[in-house]
């Protein structure tokens, strides 16, 4: 469920600091769907996902205000909000500890299996592109976002060099831009 | 690490992907405001992270709509959707309410005070800001005036220090001529140069109306050299005489009213000195 592109993103932030029911069926009905991927991604439980659902919304409402267009884009902003709440979530439930003693080979198991939970939804040309990053460059992108590792964890945790993790990073990231072009 | 060697070191990847600590995180993002070069490339990596993200969207409970609608009216102080009704409520009867005299009689008084009350604040913070910098620049005259006091003593040390160095320059030291009264003055001339300095540290402060003056005696004749600063009696302020001094076998020190005398009055020549 891609986001319906109706607004700009300057008239997406207008309409949000109007702080009406409208501003949020449009803000829900576009994002809902991308934070509640991200947030489940992060967290298995249903239940749990959908509370760290609300709490991102309600955060995103309130701190509208605050957000600087200088700093980034709109969407990051939210995705960093719905991203950082369930992160908190999963440190405050303790399971960051379990997730901190997880061998790399689980950290590719939980990679191979949210592809396939990716190929449950549409846009197949585009899953089997993303797919398709090395399986390497999946675990480091995966741990950093969606498992709040630091770059130092994950340099322990998969015993490769601080700098290997990055050249990785940027490599993964290289390639999705391409695999996004247009 | 040019711009290059930084966005391909994978720092911004690691920024996006929130990997750093809170402190690099801090630095990369002073580093991004500072070169558009690396915020493009953020922009760009962002663009990318989403539309990653995009591909796992998911559809929430469908009750979650209503549900996240009424825990944001709940979170915004006064109550959300019912502050909002009443805000509305509360403009709408603006026209009728113009009838009710005593209402809007009363409003007005209320909004006359509150304006008095704002204008007594603003008045009052605005005149004490005044005062602070008044203070402020009655602080800043005043070291303003001990620098210039300060630079005023070091270019006479600097001078004095000039002064004994001159290997030409006489020592001629200028006894109480009055007995029972101990005085001196020195005077350092320089005969080549026909450059005086003279220091009165042992001469009393001048009374009001009256100034020391210099005298060189020249053919038997005293010759006026000029009137001395008021303040540096008593003090080891070297003080330059004003004209030049080409002979003199002696020289003499007298007390005359202030602006000096075309000769030196009887009686009140202090100090004298032969060279």
């Amino acid at each position: 469920m891609p986001p319906v592109a109706t607004y700009s993103e300057e008239e997406l932030v207008l309409l949000l600091r109007q702080q009406n029911r409208d501003a949020f069926n449009y803000l829900y009905k576009n994002y809902a769907g991308v934070l509640f991927g991200v947030i489940h991604k992060v967290i298995a439980d249903d239940e749990t996902a959908n509370d760290v659902l609300q709490e991102a919304f309600v955060k995103i409402w309130n701190n509208i205000a605050q957000y600087d267009p200088n700093k980034g884009r709109i969407y990051t902003w939210m995705l960093n909000i719905a991203r950082n709440s369930a992160i908190d979530k999963l440190r405050s439930k303790g399971e960051i500890m379990k997730g901190k003693i997880q061998s790399g080979e689980d950290a590719v198991n939980n990679v191979q299996k949210g592809m396939r939970s990716e190929q449950a939804t549409d846009t197949i040309g585009l899953r089997k592109m993303v797919a398709g990053l090395k399986p390497e460059y999946e675990i480091v992108v995966n741990m950093a976002y969606f498992n709040g590792y630091t770059l130092d964890e994950i340099s322990k945790t998969l015993n490769i060099p601080l700098g290997t993790v990055k050249t990785r990073m940027r490599s993964a990231m290289q390639q999705l831009r391409e695999v996004f072009k247009n | 690490m040019n711009t290059r060697e930084y966005i391909e070191s994978g720092q911004l990847e690691a920024f996006v992907l929130g990997a750093l600590s809170p402190q690099e995180q801090a630095q990369v993002q002073a580093d991004i405001d500072r070169n558009p070069e690396l915020a493009k490339e953020v922009a760009a990596i962002e663009e990318a992270m989403f539309r990653f993200a995009s591909q796992e969207a998911m559809s929430p409970d469908p009750a979650m709509q209503d549900k996240i609608w009424s825990a944001i009216q709940a979170s915004q102080p006064g109550g959300g959707e019912e502050e909002q009704a009443r805000q509305s409520a509360l403009i709408l009867p603006l026209s009728p309410a113009l009838r009710h005299t005593r209402f809007s009689r009363a409003a007005v008084w209320l909004a006359l005070v509150g304006s008095m009350a704002l204008n007594t604040i603003f008045w009052y913070q605005n005149s004490r800001q005044k005062q602070d910098s008044l203070a402020m620049s009655t602080r800043l005259d005043s070291m303003q005036a001990n620098q210039k006091l300060l630079a005023q003593i070091v270019d006479n040390y600097t001078r004095g220090k000039n002064m004994m160095a001159d290997t030409s320059m006489q020592t001629i030291v200028m006894h109480t001529v009055l007995k029972g009264h101990p005085m001196a003055a020195t005077l350092y001339w320089s005969k080549d140069k026909g450059e005086a300095y003279v220091m009165m540290d042992a001469l009393p402060e001048p009374p009001k109306g009256m100034q020391y003056q210099l005298w060189a005696i020249q053919g038997g004749k005293p010759v006026d050299m000029g009137v001395l600063p008021m303040d540096m009696a008593s003090t080891a302020i070297i003080q330059k005489v004003g004209r030049p001094i080409a002979s003199g076998e002696a020289f003499a020190i007298s007390l005359e009213k202030a602006g000096g005398s075309p000769t030196p009055t009887a009686g009140n020549i202090y100090v004298m000195g032969k060279s």
